[in-house]
């Protein structure tokens, strides 16, 4: 292993009640793209976080160059010429681009021999040759609050380069971006591999890893299971090894039945709050046993549409029914009562109240009416009795039952929690917006499956998602957002990928 | 050795954290004050003594005609009444996640129109004067806090820039009426108020002792019980809890989030207003013009150092009260400025505010001795020796 830039040696790191990491090693040559694949909670951030400073581990050693280094903070790791993206960027959002860039490594001067100064004009520069370098077009005077979520990780793995870092670590990357942005970064990724950067990639998505990584090591409840060269490898072994157990990519789906309209949205437009159409002139009708999936870029318009027909933001002309009664002007409530569930897709900002405990957040639903509470008192057996009903039937993992506090609990919990209480409603219509994002395959496997449950049930699912694939497995019928307007509205088994893909480009007539 | 090193730790993290978080917030003040009285030469236990003495907790050592320990202690559950009341307005507030720092605006609105309206009516008697001002005191206070509500949800003014502005204009407005018509030339404050219609009754005379004896402490228990009730069993305090920890995910769960901010801050402003009567027509009989009332922000301490739980409060009220009741005594019989109770109160508000930083630095702690631990067992039993050390 002496051609090793970088080597991981038996680490073990614990938290209490956990073991995060349990004697790791690996090792990573020089030039290589180094995958971490590993379902949510498998170790593959701490380790990293380990590598990068920010804990340091237990027991088990770090190599650099085959020296043993120790990591006190980020500052020492980025000293031997490490960075990292985190999944979360670390930006100062009303700073420039350039300013984020040389944020604590500013090209100092000084004025008349005396005066400190620092030389924006040059940092501007240095950042505009650095962009074109790489292929990561950046405008360095953009504000970071003005520019979108690519840019904004474009100007993460700026900030690295810019301080000359030869290992670069990308924790889940491409979380946050749309395909056409993922095919971009993993470009980028390969350009600097190309450049002889090491790279290190934290993923859960087994065909990025199959596109760009070397190897790949697999970890699962923070144990090292093996690692694979990714051309000798297929992705089913790999998704095998990941979740332990054998892995089916395809829902079996049955024949559509479909019934009565549950939900009609008719040229339904919104603004925002810059009073500017964000959804034009949609129309379209969902009947119960029908999956309704809105494909689309994000920032379409899919979310406002989501908003509008839950009640949470006004249309500012068209309709909305439900069951056949207009709800266009009813509050949110009214429409829940009526007969609708949402899961949102942001789960702890919308979804759930995090600092409540399990308990509260799979009631709030239901916490107004008997037996939650009669005329006004609530009535706490009745929330226990049902969360612990909830936690059993959608199998939520909580380690303090349902006193555990939301936001301690992992994503895929979150979600389950969410899931289960929007279904136990048994309502005509379900919203699902990006309902698997961010979420390890098991627990993908188990939402789909629950969304086709309901459909059989009868149940109208509108479903909105960035990922296609979610899209073409999932949909009876699929609409194509394109600039808040609906492109296209097609049965299913009518649209290849490739044809969707191209309406989510704007291309009228496929 | 170990064992004795985790016992804070322990406590911090456990389930009582944060009432052990107020009382560790309460020793490290009595450290912080003694030091303090150190560097100018006085002895601390002497200050702390009478303190107590000047609320009547323990004897003095002499006392002037017809007054005794009783009176001291009457004397601080007056002023106690009102600042249970001013924390509790401060925690309804709090817990929508709306900062309401004029309660001392709030307070001298509703004491004011009581005043002018009921103490000064000499035809009424106590059977209807008393409930009239309690009546004034919930209006005048609700409607201000319904205001500052409407002001956030309509035209979205942070609550702290309108409450500031508000104590402002209701100081000077009140203190410009005051010096027009209402004011003692003896004093140069407001006329006082009848006995009818004071919420404290003067002169009683207890065991020989002359006495005041504070109506409104009842009410101030009595709200406690209200408020606790309403966030522990009721659907609307649920509300109001889910408002304050995360709005957008209560507009989507169908919470009426306008109506329930109004109704919030309305609460908050009625007790608000209820501590302004039994603080102007309670604890003083008179308006001072152009002063807002201490009491109003260092219920913000109290309410802190309860960690904002209602009953808490009361006797977070009651640590507070005992240095600003007390100073006065302490100051003349030991010498130090009374204005050394204030700052007091500032240390403790300091500590109380480090209430979160205090429990990560124990469950750091604990976190590091189960680190050491060699050789570590499972996760599982390791938690199991926890409980029992507990």
């Amino acid at each position: 292993m002496n051609d090793c830039i970088v080597e991981l040696r038996h680490i073990t790191k614990r938290f209490p009640g956990i073991i995060a990491n349990d004697d790791v090693s690996i090792g990573i040559r020089k030039g290589e793209v180094y995958a971490l694949l590993g379902e949510n909670g498998a170790g593959k951030s701490t380790l990293m976080s380990i590598l990068f400073g920010i804990y340091e581990p237990d027991q088990g050693e770090i190599l650099v160059d085959g020296k043993p280094v120790t990591f006190h903070s980020s500052t020492d790791a980025a000293a031997c010429g490490i960075g990292m993206v985190h999944q979360h960027f670390k930006l100062v959002e009303p700073f420039t681009i350039a300013e984020n860039i040389v944020l604590g490594v500013e090209p100092k001067e000084k004025k008349l021999g005396v005066l400190p100064w620092v030389n924006m004009q040059k940092a501007n520069r240095q950042i505009s040759e650095l962009s074109r370098a790489y292929g990561l077009e950046v405008n360095p005077t953009d504000r970071i609050m003005d520019v979108p979520v690519s840019v904004r990780q474009r100007v993460e793995i700026l900030k690295m380069l810019y301080r000359g870092a030869e290992i670069m670590i990308f924790d889940e990357p491409t979380a946050v971006l749309t395909p056409q942005e993922i095919d971009f970064l993993l470009q980028i990724i390969d350009n600097l591999r190309r450049d002889g950067k090491t790279i290190i990639l934290i993923t859960h998505k087994i065909a990025e890893i199959m596109r760009i990584a070397d190897r790949c090591a697999i970890l699962r409840q923070g144990r090292l299971i093996g690692v694979r060269e990714v051309a000798g490898a297929s992705a089913q072994e790999l998704a095998d090894l990941m979740v332990g157990r054998q892995v089916q990519f395809t829902q079996e789906k049955t024949p559509p039945q479909y019934r009565e309209p549950v939900l009609e949205v008719q040229h339904l437009t919104v603004k925002n709050e810059h009073k500017y159409d964000v959804v034009r002139d949609v129309s379209f009708t969902i009947r119960g046993g029908e999956i309704f999936a809105i494909a689309g870029v994000s920032g379409n318009g899919q979310g406002e549409i989501a908003d509008a027909v839950a009640g949470l933001v006004k249309a500012a002309s068209g309709k909305v029914l439900l069951n056949g009664k207009d709800m266009t002007g009813s509050p949110v409530r009214e429409r829940t009562l009526a007969g609708m569930s949402y899961i949102p897709e942001d789960r702890l900002a919308t979804g759930t109240i995090p600092d409540m405990t399990l308990q509260d957040n799979l009631a709030l639903r239901e916490y107004f009416r008997p037996p939650f509470a009669r005329k006004g008192i609530l009535n706490q057996d009745a929330f226990r009795s049902y969360a612990e009903k909830l936690i059993g039937t959608y199998d939520i993992r909580c380690a303090q039952g349902p006193d555990t506090v939301i936001r301690s609990m992992s994503g895929g919990n979150q979600q389950k929690a969410i899931v289960g209480r929007e279904i136990e409603e048994q309502t005509n219509l379900i919203i699902f917006v990006q309902p698997t994002r961010g979420l390890d395959i098991g627990a993908i496997e188990n939402i789909h499956r629950q969304i086709l449950q309901e459909r059989e049930r009868g149940a109208a699912i509108l479903l909105i998602s960035l990922e296609l694939d979610e899209i073409m497995s999932l949909a009876d019928t699929i609409g194509v957002l394109y600039r808040g307007e609906m492109l296209k509205i097609e049965a299913a088994d009518r649209l290849s990928t490739q044809e969707v893909g191209r309406y989510m480009m704007g291309v009228k007539e496929a | 050795m170990r064992k004795k090193d985790l016992f804070l730790a322990r406590r911090l993290t456990g389930r009582y954290a944060s009432l052990w978080v107020s009382v560790l917030a309460i020793l490290l003040m009595l450290v912080t004050a003694s030091i303090l009285l150190l560097l100018i030469g006085k002895d601390p236990l002497a200050a702390f003594r009478s303190f107590l003495q000047g609320c009547g907790m323990i004897p003095k050592a002499k006392y002037g005609g017809g007054s005794g320990q009783l009176t001291d202690l009457m004397d601080f559950l007056n002023y106690l009444a009102p600042m249970i009341l001013a924390s509790l307005a401060f925690i309804t507030a709090f817990r929508a996640g709306l900062f309401n720092i004029g309660i001392s605006g709030q307070m001298l609105l509703a004491g004011f129109t009581a005043t002018v309206i009921v103490g000064y009516n000499k035809a009424l008697s106590a059977a209807v004067a008393k409930p009239l001002v309690l009546l004034i005191g919930l209006a005048v206070g609700g409607l201000t806090g319904v205001l500052i509500g409407f002001l956030k949800y309509r035209f979205n003014i942070h609550e702290v820039v309108s409450t500031i502005m508000l104590n402002y204009i209701i100081s000077y407005l009140t203190g410009f009426l005051i010096n027009s018509n209402y004011v003692d030339m003896m004093t140069r404050n407001s006329k006082v108020c009848t006995p009818e219609a004071r919420l404290t009754l003067t002169n009683v005379m207890i065991g020989g002792l002359k006495c005041k004896i504070p109506l409104s402490l009842v009410l101030a228990i009595l709200i406690a019980l209200l408020v606790s009730f309403l966030f522990r069993k009721t659907v609307l305090g649920f509300e109001i809890k889910a408002v304050g920890m995360n709005r957008r995910c209560s507009e989507y769960t169908g919470i009426r989030v306008s109506r329930t901010i109004l109704l919030s801050m309305g609460f908050s402003g009625a007790i608000a207003g209820l501590a302004g009567v039994a603080y102007y027509m309670g604890y003083t009989n008179s308006i001072i013009p152009k002063a807002l009332p201490g009491m109003g922000y260092d219920s913000i301490s109290v309410a802190l150092l309860g960690s904002g739980a209602p009953i808490g409060s009361i006797f977070a009220a009651v640590i507070v009260s005992l240095f600003q009741q007390g100073a006065n005594y302490m100051s003349s019989s030991i010498g130090v400025a009374k204005e050394i109770a204030s700052l007091i109160t500032g240390i403790l508000l300091l500590f109380a505010a480090c209430g979160n930083y205090m429990k990560y630095l124990a469950e750091r702690r604990i976190q590091q001795a189960a680190d050491t631990m060699q050789p570590s067992p499972a996760p599982g039993e390791q938690e199991d020796k926890e409980v029992k050390a507990l």
